[in-house]
């Protein structure tokens, strides 16, 4: 019932609604928050990244203190069901997170790029667009990226995020995972295009604030 | 060896995999890359034989790709050092390495296939099943994200049927336990398990504890006592929160699950051993899971014992080989209320597990079910054979004799790629 609630509860915000009906659908109800587990994975890794504003931090700072929401994208990525389905899932869960004020202050999103030689802070910048800015909505959104390969690689290995290059050496593929993170910096949820729905991230996220309780 | 992404290639356009497509047809949803061309290795975990080599169990690479000089043979094998009763394994989900286990125990053992596809390197072993889960005999090994999910086939208190599922991260971490449900028709048995994540379903089966199948099949089969203890059921799962959510009754131990791999599909099949029959596991118009006996391998009265079965990428079709008279059919299943045999070929004298290439043209048999439930004397082929499959015929094109070759039972197989492994290392 919880679910059900939850799922009138994203239906009933206008502005979600429109992101929900671009979403595959969902062709089952989620458990209820707190109803099931969600496993200590592994740590998230660490390393430097760059902000939009191109100041160097430890990833650890965007991994720590909120639950986090991480994907990595390329600001090229076209595949609908890649990092564009990973986009609209972070736009409704965002509105979503907006319309209920008991997770505001309490969750963050972080986009990483895979693509250090394109996409420049500068570049990230102009990807983000309005969404790097907190309008209040209770909701930080940060788009990361990183100076090399070198810098990039432990961090994609460390989350297990699979890349490959494909035919002709030109193009980057990579599986949907999208990670949720504790307030520990801990790994607890890995989604793939099937499991990232805003119902069940949402979901997710109440059952790791439960735990706080 | 660490991987070195081509991330300043100068056109980078991303394209994602959708995870409803699988493996070569049969592996986790979750496997991201997928041979669709033609696969140059095909592993096989080999069970260890008394005086035979080194008597360990061993995974023997085998070189498959016609264009290679050493196609059709051995290029490499790993051994564990140890006899466990080698049986199945699994990619994780990143498809750099495979687990691999034994009945007989509890260890797990990962190889990593990436560094060198042709020579997996034995890099880690996982002890603590036991000791964390209580279960004994890991059986199937199934790639969740950044998981993977051990299905087990015993228990280290009675060595009996009753026992569960272990959930590890892909580093080797204990994270979970979850006991087969002994509830509400549950009989707490254990075998294959597959998911569909888009309906959120988890599938598992049922089989037999250590007590019967570590025990000589000649001497189980007139123990009436004994014949009881197979398992009968299969269990509906809540995949995201591992919760039992139906039991189904499907006699006869009901072994390997394959769920069509058509995107529009909602079923899974399964072959029942001890009664020779094609199980239907389908999801009804209320959305309630329901399993359904739709068809008879051979002569059930012959006890054909039917053991692995694989199925075409469109869902179209079932491979199903069956141990005792060393057959192998192939099913029509456009309709998989009636699957209709098509097809059937004598491919040796016991024949257990079967794989096929992404496109189905080719398939590879091997001999071994469990050490003392293979045949004796001449009976005994212990083989990996490769078939040509044109739709009409199967032609065998190669042969390993593992006991020529003194590698041990040829068992479980998984397909491997240079290439594949070439690009997640980037170039």
């Amino acid at each position: 019932m919880r679910a059900l609630a939850l799922a009138a509860a994203l239906l009933a915000v206008p502005a979600l609604a429109h992101h929900v009906e671009l979403l595959p659908q969902l062709e089952f109800v989620p458990p209820a928050p707190g109803s099931y587990v969600l496993y200590h994975i592994k740590p998230a890794p660490d390393g430097t990244v760059l902000g939009v504003d191109g100041r160097a931090a430890p990833l650890a700072r965007y991994t720590h203190g909120s639950i986090t929401l991480l994907g990595f994208i390329y600001t090229t990525c076209s595949d609908p069901d890649g990092c564009p389905l990973a986009y609209r899932v972070f736009d409704a869960l965002k509105e979503a997170i907006g319309a209920r004020a008991e997770l505001h202050g309490k969750v963050r999103f972080v986009t990483l790029s895979f693509d250090p030689a394109r996409d420049t802070p500068e570049v990230m910048s102009r990807y983000a667009g309005s969404r790097a800015v907190d309008k209040g909505n209770g909701l930080r959104w940060y788009f990361l990226s990183t100076r090399s390969a070198r810098e990039l690689t432990p961090l994609v290995e460390g989350f297990g995020q699979d890349v490959r290059v494909t035919r002709n050496g030109r193009e980057l593929s990579h599986v949907l995972k999208v990670f949720l993170i504790d307030r520990g910096g801990d790994v607890r949820e890995i989604y793939s295009s099937q499991f990232l729905h805003p119902e069940v991230v949402l979901n997710d996220i109440q059952t790791l604030l439960l735990e706080d309780r | 060896m660490r991987r070195s992404y081509c991330v300043a290639v100068a056109a980078l356009a991303c394209a994602a995999y959708n995870t409803v497509r699988a493996d070569e047809t049969c592996n986790s949803p979750y496997i991201s890359k997928l041979i669709k061309g033609q696969e140059d290795y095909v592993y096989v975990w080999a069970l260890g034989v008394e005086g035979l080599g080194d008597g360990s169990d061993k995974l023997v690479t085998v070189d498959v790709n016609p264009k290679s000089k050493s196609y059709g043979k051995v290029v490499n094998s790993v051994s564990t050092g140890t006899r466990a009763e080698a049986h199945h394994m699994g990619f994780t989900d990143d498809r750099r390495h495979i687990w691999a286990g034994g009945l007989s125990e509890s260890r797990i053992w990962v190889f990593d296939i990436a560094s060198d596809p042709a020579k997996p390197k034995l890099v880690r072993t996982v002890s603590d099943l036991g000791d964390k889960s209580g279960f004994l005999g890991p059986h199937t090994y199934y790639a969740l994200p950044g998981r993977m999910l051990v299905q087990a086939l015993s228990n280290t208190k009675d060595k009996g049927g009753k026992t569960g599922m272990a959930l590890y991260s892909n580093e080797g971490k204990f994270l979970d336990a979850k006991p087969m449900p002994t509830a509400n028709g549950g009989d707490g048995y254990g075998y294959d398990l597959a998911v569909n994540p888009k309906k959120n379903v988890l599938l598992t089966s049922s089989f037999a504890g250590y007590a019967n199948y570590m025990r000589p099949l000649g001497e189980l089969i007139k123990d009436a006592e004994a014949m009881k203890n197979f398992g009968n059921t299969m269990v509906v799962w809540d995949l995201k929160a591992l919760k039992p959510q139906k039991v189904l009754a499907v006699p006869g131990a009901p072994l390997e699950i394959r769920w069509s791999l058509n995107p529009k599909d909602n079923w899974a099949i399964t072959a029942a051993a001890l009664t020779s029959k094609l199980w239907l596991v389908k999801q009804d118009a209320k959305g309630e899971w329901n399993a359904r006996e739709v068809g008879t391998i051979g002569d059930p009265a012959k006890i054909p014992l039917p053991v692995d079965i694989s199925i075409t990428r469109d869902g179209k079709g079932l491979w199903v080989n069956t141990f005792m008279d060393g057959k192998t059919r192939y099913f029509d299943l456009s309709n998989p209320e009636a699957p209709k045999q098509t097809y059937e070929k004598a491919t040796g004298k016991q024949v257990n597990m079967i794989s096929q290439s992404w496109d189905g043209k080719r398939v590879y048999i091997t001999s071994s079910l469990l050490a003392n439930w293979d045949k004796g004397g001449a009976d005994n082929e212990q083989f990996i054979r490769g078939f040509a499959w044109n739709g009409k015929e199967l032609v065998q094109k190669f042969e390993v004799d593992f006991t020529r070759e003194k590698l041990g039972r040829a068992h479980h197989m998984k397909l491997g790629s240079k290439a594949l492994q070439a690009q997640a290392k980037g170039g």
